[in-house]
């Protein structure tokens, strides 16, 4: 390059004040010809034989298009070739074939309008989409694993590559992007481009880009907290159903691991994440580790929407597979209370950035996942797997697929990404401190002593106890001190899981064997469920409860729509619950109905009992 | 293995879809174990929350003589002691029948 600065010299000579502004306009364009001539710039040229309008419009299209592109694309050395065609598909607005660009002629009158709205008009985005692809193919973004991560052509278990489709089809942009990783490359760069809402709608894709080009065009700034549907809000009217949380309020997440249960589909335990989220107010540290009531669990779950499990469907793929946030006191009461089973919340050893980028990329799937649940290859250890692997970065370069929890486990402990040391020895300091949870029922028979060896119960043990028909346990309730009245508690609460349990298969015979749902005569049962599971399956995909236009991560007005949708479903559902229990109940034979309110008749008196014994103290109160 | 996207109240069909709180199908309350049969789950204060997520675990605490300590207890006695200064005089089993009385 010979230098552009050489006529310089010449402008300090005395000059008068035009004469300056002249001489150095006339610099600049020599250095700028000097410049061109030395560097590689990307040029786009109409095709010949356009009347001169046509060629203007042209022209200002692609100097539209030119302008949004970051100086390293601009940069390219391409010159390629533009034309308007009447003969492209319906619906399509561009083509590329090596270095010839077809647009569509109806996006002519588009760019004959001009246009300084806002949003950028469609021959723009049309042009841009075209020039993505060029930029694509000379620098194969649309083979980098990181961005197929991100976009959604995941890896999988036990097979090398990747699947074939892409399951993140709500919430987006463009349908299109899900043909192919290149389409997904192009219009997700004419968002990049020309749309400031893309960095807070898909954050984690905006930086991959940003660093890609060392360059990011103007962006609004964002909410830091990521929003999800929070499960929880069915069970309780006070809790918000929308979880707007922000990740630096995350002090550690967990593998949350549920022990094996009974039933088939159980015997290989359960994955999930645990978020140790801080109450408010209180600063990220190790104490945020009792804040139960904040924590939340990630939890890939199957969405069922028949009464009857198949494993045929589950195999092969029959049913959607859907991320759930919940309430950590509600997972640790599923499992503990009604399965029986234990939980381990093993600490993970992951950075505030990892945290950070794992939950920006958790809200991408709460939001935009539709994938297929399948007991082998995609169950919920493949898919916390992926969670971790395409959220954090780093740990898609080890060696941690699974399609077992428990085998997933080993593989992060085999990583490196286990924190084992945080986990007190002590087995009873864990369950104290909430590293393990466990159900009541390896204590039965020790609770029972207790309550025997005060009362002098008859039965040998507790099998015995819980067998005795509710009503002759009841005269023992009302006798015991605080202890035995306490553990007679939790065994009363045993015996009240076990006649729902019975309860429950008495109503599914039932069922199997009752009217098509909607017929009147048998109680409303039937018709009941048929609207639980429509009702509920909203729920199961929180995009379904927008209505607003937009693509990834709902912002401001769609948050807003998205929790008044949510808490006014909840509601129904709560309601809809409630009706379900006395419909069930009412379904019930008598001799069952009586022995479950013999139960709770129980429980209530064991109530009682513990207020008075402890009122007759002088008790605190709470 | 499969988690199915259900549970407890609804899930008196096995595999309803909605992921309802664990409570029982008889209707007592899962947040309390409550003693009230007929507590539905409603809102409750945060609180009232904490003390009554505490209670089965106030309860084994105090039937095994202080050695099943879980950690939803842990978490209402840190509570009830960030609240209130009678609650910090007060022993851990003191504490733990308060809140099985509650």
């Amino acid at each position: 390059m010979t230098g552009g600065a050489a006529p310089l010299p010449r402008l300090r000579s005395r000059a008068s004040r035009m004469g300056w502004a002249r001489r150095g306009l006339c610099a600049c364009l020599l250095w700028l010809a000097l410049a061109a001539e030395a560097t590689a710039a990307l040029r786009v040229e109409a095709e010949p034989g356009l009347d001169a309008a046509d060629a203007a419009a042209t022209r200002a299209l692609v100097d539209a298009a030119l302008d949004r592109l970051p100086p390293r694309w601009r940069a390219m050395d391409a010159t390629l070739r533009l034309a308007w065609r009447d003969d492209l598909p319906e619906g399509v607005h561009g083509r590329i074939h090596g270095r010839r660009i077809g647009l569509s002629r109806a996006l002519l009158e588009d760019a004959h309008a001009g246009g300084d709205g806002p949003h950028a008009p469609p021959a723009v985005a049309a042009l841009v989409h075209e020039l993505a692809h060029a930029w694509d193919r000379s620098e194969g973004l649309s083979r980098d694993p990181r961005l197929l991560d991100l976009a959604g052509w995941q890896v999988r278990p036990l097979w090398p590559g990747r699947a074939r489709g892409n399951a993140f089809g709500a919430r987006s942009p463009d349908a299109y992007e899900l043909q192919s990783p290149a389409e997904f490359v192009a219009v997700n760069l004419e968002h990049f481009l020309l749309d400031p809402g893309y960095a807070c709608r898909r954050p984690a894709l905006h930086a991959w880009f940003a660093a890609h080009f060392d360059w990011a065009p103007r962006a609004q700034a964002c909410d830091p907290a990521l929003p999800f549907v929070d499960a929880g809000a069915l069970a309780d009217a006070g809790a918000a159903p929308l979880l707007e949380l922000e990740p630096a309020r995350v002090f550690a997440v967990d593998y949350l691991l549920a022990g094996d249960g009974d039933a088939m589909m159980s015997r290989w335990g359960h994955a999930m994440l645990r978020l140790v989220v801080c109450a408010p107010g209180r600063a990220p540290g190790p104490d945020c580790r009792l804040d139960l009531d904040h924590h939340r669990v990630l939890s890939f779950r199957a969405f069922v929407d028949d009464l009857q499990l198949s494993s045929w469907r589950g195999l092969t793929g029959g049913y959607p597979s859907r991320l759930f946030v919940l309430p950590l006191q509600q997972v640790v009461d599923e499992y503990t209370r009604v399965e029986l089973r234990p939980l381990d919340s093993i600490p993970l050893r992951l950075s505030a950035g990892d945290v950070a980028a794992l939950l920006e990329r958790a809200a991408r799937v709460h939001w935009s996942y539709d994938g297929h649940y399948r007991f082998v290859g995609n169950n919920c250890a493949v898919e916390t797997w992926k969670l971790l692997h395409d959220g954090v970065p780093r740990t898609a370069a080890l060696d941690l697929d699974s399609i077992t929890p428990k085998g997933l486990l080993r593989r992060l402990r085999a990583a490196g990404l286990v924190d084992d040391a945080q986990v007190p020895a002590d087995p009873a300091e864990a369950l104290r401190l909430g590293y393990r949870f466990e159900p009541w029922s390896a204590h039965y028979q020790a609770l029972y002593e207790t309550a025997r060896d005060h009362l002098a119960l008859e039965p040998a043990d507790v099998g015995d106890w819980l067998r005795l028909a509710p009503a002759r346990r009841a005269p023992w309730l009302e006798r015991g001190d605080m202890r035995a009245t306490a553990a007679l508690l939790l065994l009363e609460h045993a015996a009240l899981r076990r006649e729902e349990q019975q309860a429950r298969d008495v109503l599914k015979r039932r069922l199997a064997g009752a009217a098509p749902a909607g017929t009147a005569g048998d109680g409303a049962l039937p018709g009941l469920l048929a609207e639980a599971l429509r009702e509920g399956g909203v729920l199961a995909s929180p995009s379904g409860l927008l209505s607003l236009p937009g693509y990834g991560l709902p912002q401001a007005d769609e948050r807003a729509q998205a929790k008044a949708a949510a808490g006014a479903r909840a509601a129904r559902l709560r309601a809809l619950d409630a009706r379900l229990h006395e419909a069930a109940r009412a379904w019930l034979p008598p001799g069952r109905r009586a022995a479950l309110e013999q139960v709770e008749a129980n429980i209530a008196a064991l109530g009682r009992r513990l207020r008075a014994l402890h009122g007759a103290g002088d008790g605190l109160a709470p | 293995m499969i988690r199915i996207a259900s549970t407890g109240a609804l899930a008196l069909v096995l595999a309803v879809a909605v992921p309802v709180q664990a409570s029982s199908f008889a209707g007592s309350s899962a947040g309390a174990g409550s003693a009230s049969s007929g507590a539905s789950s409603g809102s409750t204060s945060g609180h009232d929350k904490v003390v009554l997520q505490a209670r089965e675990d106030a309860a084994g605490f105090v039937a095994s003589d202080g050695r099943i300590r879980g950690a939803r207890l842990e978490a209402a006695l840190r509570h009830l002691r960030e609240q209130s200064a009678a609650a910090r005089e007060a022993s851990d089993l003191e504490l733990a029948q308060a809140i099985l009385a509650h």
